[in-house]
């Protein structure tokens, strides 16, 4: 805060928070990843998190002990249905006998792909329009947010529904970035708010009269005061892009050659096995519920490191 | 008037905003892989049959002029003819719509009105045993996946314990016999309409409540909270009275904000109860290849997404008089 004590005269420092030491960062992250835990709900998000990544790690394994725990092409030579829980297969097996543990440790690491990979590009895309919109003001402003406007309006899961209809089965990387692109507009709307009120500190007219260029205003000033933000909003984008992936394959538009939790709970309620097969119905929900749950938790930790106006007071005794 | 103008200048958007998504629909389903007589003209069809048919449906046209008159039809209600059902979609849509509106209208203010009581609470008790459990419960309610839920309830409630029907809307043999009473057929409806109702409560009302928390610790930071306090005013009014109602004002957004959310949400819940709706109708025609249909019921929920966020954004400066536009 207090600027004028701490530079003599020729002990200049340029003013901007922008780029500062490798060290400062490392700092900073191990400073925020404490501040992430101290939060027993950023706490509860961070273990779900690394749980759910040890299964999408563990994967790999279960397709090496045996080809009959590979999760989309194994089938028990001895079970021709559904069956319960048992030693050879620790949560059964589905309608043609296939394991389904090996199935949601798949479906693991293709919700990891889903979400993170969606969630990036969303944020990307966010990030750039929110901030060429914000700093470039006027008509660029109001052409960019009104077509995050009209993007807004549609509910993505519906969109993505009528695009796989008409453009026949899609592939998962197709709808990773279908999702992305029909979920940017609530990532620039912040960050471009966000510009605005960075826009006329010091630092940006410094920099202007410095002689630097808008590219690099934007990309050396600019960006990193919006990074914390959006690297809040992208934990938010994995649930919602993990969200519409399951429903995706659940109501029967997934990719059919990926294993996913919405696909399996799709075969659970297309095959009829619901009533009897509670073992096969349970596990995939709550994994797609507690992993959207973790990402979630984690962003609302996250929101409160970030902005400290928001952070709680100690509770004192 | 500001608030006329401000009205005017809303609405004449929102219709710009309808007009494209109208525009890049018509031209993706135009896109789309085959052209669309391949897609409608049976194989057993002579060449003669097929030309009638394609010029009968206007697609020997070109693109611009099958653009106006598709604008054209579209203002006089015309919406062009469901291919699995062989009726007018504007016909379809309209027996479909007053079930959407039921199950949806009443998920979401029952869930509204929890959440702020619940949030209520949970602000007032900050950092108590019960706000801890309240947030924690409402995370995990609203990140709970709604198929799943859907199902489970079914499993649960419907097949276990018997409770409710499994899905529908109506029991046919009841509105076959002919002598039942309208408050039977009422009561019908609301036992089927109980367990989606339910599944859409439990997905919702988490968001809700922690909107209104986070207003409502906001609200108790203000400077006429302290005054309140000052005055020696008991509690419960100061909450009831002065904080709460300043406090719900952003759940009221929020509502208009996860409209978008909530639609996905309604259509997946009529789809696994078989909820006779909008929402399943368009997950049904998507199924079905049939594009007039699944065009109809989203241009339908998209207008009403542009028109709920008008509505709310009138209520909301109804409600807060701070807001002036202008």
């Amino acid at each position: 805060m207090n600027d004028a004590e701490c530079q003599g005269p020729g002990a200049y420092q340029e003013p901007s928070p922008a780029a500062p030491a490798p060290s400062f960062w490392r700092a900073t992250w191990r400073n925020n990843f404490r501040q992430l835990v101290a939060n027993p709900v950023g706490r509860i998000g961070v273990v779900l998190l690394a749980l759910f990544a040890l299964m999408a790690a563990a994967s790999f394994l279960p397709p090496l002990i045996h080809p009959m725990y590979h999760p989309m092409t194994g089938v028990d030579p001895l079970i021709a249905h559904s069956t319960g829980p048992s030693w050879r297969h620790w949560l059964g097996t589905d309608f043609i006998g296939r394991d389904i543990f090996s199935q949601l440790l798949a479906g693991s690491r293709v919700a990891f792909m889903v979400g993170v990979s969606a969630a990036l590009v969303s944020i990307l895309v966010g990030t750039a329009v929110g901030m060429v919109a914000g700093y470039g003001g006027r008509i660029v402003d109001s052409l960019l947010m009104r077509l995050a406007d009209i993007v807004m309006v549609m509910p993505t899961l519906l969109v993505v529904l009528i695009l796989a209809s008409l453009f026949g089965r899609l592939d998962i990387w197709t709808i990773v970035l279908l999702i992305a692109l029909f979920r940017w507009p609530g990532v620039a709307r912040v960050i471009r708010s966000r510009t605005l009120s960075l826009k006329h500190r010091p630092f940006i007219d410094a920099a202007r009269i410095a002689g630097a260029s808008h590219g690099r205003i934007i990309l050396r000033h600019i960006l990193p005061n919006v990074m914390p933000l959006a690297l809040l909003y992208m934990t938010f984008r994995v649930t919602s892009a993990i969200i519409i992936e399951a429903a995706l394959a659940f109501l029967g538009f997934g990719d059919p050659a990926t294993v996913s939790w919405g696909m399996m709970l799709q075969w659970v309620w297309k095959t009829g096995h619901m009533f009897q097969a509670p073992y096969w119905l349970l596990p995939p929900g709550l994994c797609i519920s507690l992993l959207t749950l973790s990402f979630y938790m984690i962003g609302r930790a996250l929101e409160d490191v970030i902005d400290p106006r928001l952070r709680r007071e100690e509770p004192d005794a | 008037m500001p608030m006329g103008r401000y009205l005017l200048g809303r609405v004449a958007e929102s219709v710009l905003v309808f007009f494209v998504i109208l525009t890049v629909f018509f031209f993706l389903f135009r896109l789309a892989p085959g052209d669309p007589v391949s897609r409608l003209v049976d194989p057993g069809m002579t060449p003669e049959e097929a030309a009638l048919l394609t010029a009968q449906l206007g697609l020997d046209q070109p693109a611009g002029k099958q653009y106006l008159i598709f604008i054209a039809n579209f203002f006089r209600g015309h919406f062009g003819v469901s291919f699995h059902y062989g009726r007018p979609v504007a016909e379809i849509i309209a027996r479909r719509l007053p079930n959407t509106i039921l199950l949806f209208t009443s998920a979401v203010l029952i869930s509204a009105l929890a959440g702020i009581r619940l949030g209520k609470i949970a602000a007032w008790r900050k950092g108590g045993r019960l706000d801890t459990w309240m947030t924690i419960g409402a995370l995990v309610c609203h990140t709970l996946f709604l198929p799943w839920v859907a199902l489970l309830l079914i499993w649960l409630l419907s097949f276990q314990v018997g409770w409710f029907p499994i899905t529908g809307m109506i029991s046919p043999e009841l509105w076959i016999v002919g002598d039942v009473t309208w408050l039977e057929k009422g009561l019908d409806i609301l036992h089927h309409l109980a367990l989606p109702l339910m599944t859409l409560f439990l997905i919702h009302f988490g968001s809700y409540l922690l909107i209104m928390r986070g207003s409502m610790l906001e609200t108790l930071n203000e400077d006429y909270i302290f005054t309140a306090r000052a005055k020696g005013l008991p509690e419960r009014v100061i909450r009831e009275r002065h904080a709460a109602p300043n406090a719900a004002l952003p759940v009221v957004t929020g509502v208009a904000l996860s409209l978008a959310f909530s639609i996905n949400g309604g259509a997946l819940t009529e789809t696994v109860f078989s909820w006779p709706g909008i929402g399943r109708e368009l997950v049904f025609a998507v199924s079905n290849n049939d594009y007039p249909l699944a065009m109809g019921c989203f241009l339908l929920i998209s207008a009403v997404v542009l028109a709920a966020n008008i509505v709310v954004d009138l209520l909301y400066a109804l409600l807060d008089p701070r807001i002036r536009y202008g």
